[in-house]
């Protein structure tokens, strides 16, 4: 269960500008073990989406990788060729786009769009009636009615878009899926019902997932482990309950102070203050350092790395030490 | 969508029906007597057979009769008698020119429709590389040249200069002093071989593509393809095309010109618009997945992006319709291509008025069936309309 | 809760001046001062964007030559450097045409169907044997010293034919482009605002017109009333008001129908008509200026093309030059006679795809969709 499956390792992207570089990813690493599921949360531009793409290299035509590896099953993904790389493309990892997107081409059936990838990738080759028979098992698993796999995608509701997509995602038993804001622009109790079933599903296949959310506490159900990440940077790195109980990376820490919580002890909300750092001129040192509260001379000129905070739980912060515990926030 | 197709249809024969009206009585209302001018005055017609055409032709009858009888009698197919070539029919000249404009209509929609996506295609998926600026204004200068200027500097390129085809006209009246068929039996034999071997070629395509497997689809289109083109080549060069061959080749020959001009014009206004229309798409969701998918980038070129940019184009060909009846009017002019558009223009300048309004009444036609045929396109092509509209 | 994200950037010099526009808006005396400055601001914004674009520079750049052009010959006739009996379009004659020596080599029987020997056998009257040398007047003349770009068949000065049809055209383009949106906006207005049975009678008759080949009706029309210029500027700006543009207008009068303050002049007690006129109309504006630069180009196109198949009566325009090089069989012989036959037709070309350009990126300004981001 543990064997670790994919590599992300000292991952530096940046796109190329009319204005300079932007710096979208910045040394970035972590692991992903098999049947293990990770979320990656963070502001939106702080650089979630450009990994998810990363993995894939479904990256803009201006991005540019200028070190670091990702490894899949010990193969460095930035380095085959791009016919390879399509190979593996839906093979070994898929995708579930953001509910809001138009993932769906309005003019092919929907069923259809997913045979597409199964004819592709597929193997052995199916035959017409068992491609349909697999569409069929996979609307049931998520909860779709097979019939629809006929209809064409402005025919779906926003939820049952979503649940096709994930029929898609799991179409050719990819290794690894993406999902990224996989529930955000539905509402509630339909985010609640298909995260629930991704979680099953997982449980069930046994594959690995990595969520991808601006929303912590939508992801914290469903996960293992979480990622904070912060303007190119992951900050944080842990278990998901280590990440929520005892924050220590001072942007985490406000993040989830920032986010009333019912059931946990009351405590006064704490604001974040200031915009999101320029990343075509990110600030030296920490990148956070500008909006830290704990921030001292030595965040603003040297960049802190990954430390060990015990138990596996990682920071990159100078001050770590300093981050009080989540609810005992005074004034 | 038969219920759909059936108001469309209901609309667009209204529709005509305010056109013709309004054409009839605009044309009618023709400063000075024209009946007096064209009859009484004219000193090829003796007095008396002047009163009795009149008579004839109904044109002594009171205003709201003649239309009505014009009305009545299009419908069945009489369209009146011609005054500058009386006693002959108008319909007997229509259905001579009717299939000569059709013809280099649909030929040069066919073309240029065709080209134009394709360069659209490739233009927008190589954006931002050279040549994309140069190829874009020399488009909108194609767009906006001065069509008739471009068609005599055709003529004068490639007819006069080069010597590569004839300068205009329907055929070489030198070359068919002798001829055993008459030019239009031999057109019309020639149209509907080359319509049946069309559809047909298109048929195969349809069928091919309906075929999930690589390979037995090519073998089919491959085939296909080359059955019906051997098919076309038995009938015109076995036994029975010997004799009529060069006459039909010598119409052939007449028609590479206009139809280019006309191509070329029109084929940059489809290839900007498939550009633009690509190039939105191309921002699209449903790429990032069609390449998240791994699907080769052809496939996602030509099944994604392409097939759904097609929609805005076609959208665009209902406004297109009537631009491209105008530019075969000048075409035709031009050329001295004698079609509907060549109709037109000769007989509103020589004031026979039957036969104007009757040509107008065609263009009117075909431009409603254009129409007509590019909404049902449409409905075809984008499942959102098919849907909603059989609800 | 918290106030993420609400801190304003720092201000630059841009927003300050829009900034000491805005006081400027504040401090204005009446309504029409105000909306004046309004006016001028977003014309200002407008122009920044525009001006990014290349293409549509290359188009401005294009038209001002033209209007140059247009402009000339009355500076030339004024200041006596062109003689009208020389160089007026129409009446204009060269008395002393450039001659070339000529060799007859060859007699000819039937002159006509030889073009370029006639030129040595204008009129007949030359008499000579094989190897005599003549002197033959060139008319037309190519360009030389007195006449810049030639003469044509009857030996008047192309360069002036040229700038009278340029007058011409601008005079045609922005007549009609005026009537077209003139009637655009208020019947695209009229239909959004009332709607109903008005809205249906008007957006049908846009889509008839819309269906019919406008150039097939300018020739039945042109059977009806003998064309003036004007006459041809007036009925284009009423098809094209009443057809595809009255549509585009409408949809986007209807956007701003909905809009709160109309709602506020409503409230307000403002009578339709004063809705129509005050707020309606003037948000329609910016949009139907686009339609203006397209409706030049057909106009410009449409009034070369009638004229060239001889159903306008003007005295001179492009389109007639063109004519009567195509008439004459110059134009067949393209590269000998060029200055008949391209100033002409690229004139008609540039210009149209010029109004065309401007239209194209005064698009991409007013649709932020068509930006390249």
């Amino acid at each position: 269960m543990s064997r670790p499956l994919l590599e992300v390792d000292h991952l530096v992207m940046n796109y190329t500008t009319e204005k300079g570089d932007v710096s979208a990813i910045q040394d970035v690493s972590f692991t992903l073990n098999e049947g293990e599921s990770l979320g990656l949360v963070g502001e939106s531009g702080c650089g979630k989406t450009s990994i998810a793409m990363s993995l894939l290299r479904l990256v803009a035509e201006n991005a540019r990788f200028d070190s670091g590896e990702i490894r899949l099953d010990g193969t460095d993904l930035l380095s085959l060729t791009d016919e390879e790389m399509r190979q593996r493309r839906w093979n070994d990892i898929s995708m579930v786009f953001q509910g809001a997107m138009n993932a769906w081409n309005p003019v092919y059936k929907v069923g259809d769009q997913i045979r597409e990838a199964m004819d592709l990738h597929f193997h052995p080759r199916l035959s017409n009636a068992e491609v349909e028979a697999r569409i069929s098992k996979l609307f049931e698993l998520v909860g779709l009615n097979p019939a629809m796999m006929n209809r064409y995608p402005h025919e779906f509701s926003g939820g049952m878009r979503q649940r096709a997509i994930i029929a898609m995602a799991l179409s050719c038993d990819p290794k690894i899926i993406i999902a990224d804001e996989p529930t955000t622009a539905l509402d509630v109790i339909v985010q609640d019902q298909i995260l629930q079933e991704l979680k099953k599903i997982q449980a069930d296949l046994g594959m690995s997932i990595i969520y991808i959310s601006h929303d912590i506490a939508v992801i914290a159900e469903v996960t293992d482990k979480i990622g904070v990440m912060y303007a190119g940077k992951l900050v944080e790195l842990g278990s998901t309950r280590e990440v929520f109980a005892r924050p220590r990376h001072p942007y985490a820490f406000l993040l989830l102070s920032s986010t009333p919580s019912v059931t946990g002890p009351r405590r006064k909300l704490a604001p974040l203050e200031g915009e999101p750092p320029d990343l075509l001129n990110p600030p030296t040192g920490c990148r956070f350092h500008p909006r830290c509260p704990y921030a001292t001379d030595q965040c603003a000129t040297d960049e802190p790395p990954m430390e060990d905070a015990g138990d596996g739980h990682q920071v990159a912060c100078w001050n770590w030490k300093e981050v009080p515990e989540l609810g005992g926030l005074t004034k | 969508m038969g219920k759909y197709m059936a108001r469309r249809l209901f609309q667009s024969v209204l529709l005509f029906l305010v056109f013709i009206t309004i054409t009839w009585f605009l044309l009618y209302a023709l400063p000075g007597d024209i009946v007096t001018q064209k009859f009484r005055t004219n000193p090829n017609i003796p007095p008396e057979a002047a009163e009795t055409a009149i008579r004839r032709l109904g044109l002594d009858r009171p205003i709201l009769e003649q239309f009505w009888t014009y009305v009545t009698g299009f419908f069945r197919g009489d369209f009146g008698v011609s005054f500058n070539q009386y006693p002959r029919p108008v319909t007997e000249i229509i259905a001579e020119r009717l299939p000569r404009t059709i013809v280099l209509f649909l030929t040069a929609i066919v073309t240029y429709y065709w080209a134009g996506f394709i360069a659209g295609k490739y233009l927008a998926w190589r954006r931002g590389k050279r040549g994309e600026m140069a190829i874009t204004v020399g488009g909108v200068g194609l767009l906006t040249v001065f069509y008739p200027w471009f068609a005599l500097m055709a003529i004068w390129l490639l007819s006069a200069q080069l010597g590569l085809l004839p300068i205009s006209k329907f055929l070489d009246p030198t070359e068919w002093r002798n001829a055993p068929f008459s030019a239009n039996e031999v057109f019309m034999r020639l149209f509907w071989t080359v319509a049946i071997t069309s559809a047909l070629l298109f048929s195969v395509q349809y069928a091919a593509n309906k075929i999930r497997d690589a390979a037995p689809a090519r073998a089919i289109r491959l085939g296909g393809t080359v059955l019906v083109i051997v098919g076309f080549v038995f009938y015109w060069w076995g036994a029975g095309g010997v004799e009529i061959r060069p006459f039909a080749g010598d119409i052939a020959e007449h028609l590479v010109l206009p139809v280019l001009v006309l191509t070329l014009v029109n084929f940059a206004g489809i290839m900007l618009l498939t550009r633009s229309s690509m190039l939105e798409t191309m921002r699209e969701d449903f790429i990032l997945t069609a390449r998240a998918k791994g699907l080769p980038e052809k496939a996602v070129r030509d099944r994604h992006a392409a097939r759904t940019a097609l929609l805005p184009v076609t959208t665009s060909l209902v406004l297109a319709v009537a631009t491209v009846i105008d530019g075969g009017i000048i075409t035709e002019f031009v050329f001295s291509w004698p079609g509907m558009g060549e109709i037109l223009i000769s007989s509103v300048t020589s004031e026979d008025i039957p036969l104007a309004v009757t040509a107008f009444s065609f263009i009117g036609v075909m431009a409603l069936v254009g129409h007509f045929v590019v909404d049902m396109l449409y409905g075809v092509l984008d499942p959102r309309i098919r849907v909603s509209s059989s609800q | 809760m918290t106030d993420l994200g609400q801190r304003a950037p720092e201000p630059d010099l841009e927003a300050n001046a829009e900034a000491v526009e805005s006081q400027e808006i504040a401090k204005a005396q009446s309504l029409w001062q105000i909306r004046w400055a309004l006016l001028r601001r977003s014309f200002r914004n407008n122009w920044k964007l525009f001006r990014r674009n290349r293409i549509g520079i290359a188009g401005l750049v294009i038209i001002g030559f033209f209007a140059t052009l247009a402009i000339a010959p009355s500076i030339f006739f004024a200041t006596g450097f062109w003689s009208t009996s020389v160089y007026d379009p129409v009446t204009g004659l060269e008395p002393n045409p450039p001659s070339q020596q000529l060799e007859i080599v060859q007699t000819v029987t039937d002159p006509n169907t030889q073009i370029d020997i006639r030129q040595v056998l204008v009129d007949g009257r030359i008499n000579g044997n094989i190897g005599d040398v003549i002197d033959v007047t060139l008319q037309p003349a190519p360009p030389y010293g007195k006449h810049w770009l030639g003469t044509d068949p009857l030996g008047r000065d192309i360069l002036s034919q040229l700038m009278y049809g340029a007058k011409a055209a601008f005079g045609l383009g922005i007549l009609a482009a005026t009537v077209t949106v003139l009637i655009g906006t208020v019947v695209g207005s009229v239909a959004a605002f009332y709607g109903g049975k008005i809205d249906a009678f008007l957006m049908r008759l846009a889509d008839l017109l819309i269906m019919v080949p406008g150039l097939a009706i300018l020739i039945v029309i042109s059977a009806v009333v003998r064309f003036q210029l004007w006459h041809l500027a007036v009925v284009i700006g009423i098809l094209s008001g009443f057809g595809g543009v009255a549509i585009v207008l409408k949809s986007q009068a209807l956007a701003v129908k909905v809009k709160p303050f109309v709602d506020a002049a409503r409230v307000a007690g403002g009578s339709n008509a004063r809705l129509i006129v005050a707020h309606i109309i003037p948000n329609v504006m910016p949009l139907s200026f686009l339609y203006m630069m397209f409706t030049v180009t057909s106009a410009i196109q449409s009034e070369a093309t009638l004229s060239f198949i001889g159903l306008l009566n003007v005295d001179m325009s492009w389109g007639l030059m063109i004519q009567l090089a195509n008439n004459q069989g110059y134009l067949l012989q393209g590269g000998r006679y060029w200055w008949m036959v391209f100033p002409a037709g690229l004139a008609v070309t540039f210009i149209a795809m010029a109004f065309f350009l401007v239209g194209r990126a005064m698009d991409e300004v007013v649709n932020p969709r068509l930006r390249k981001r």
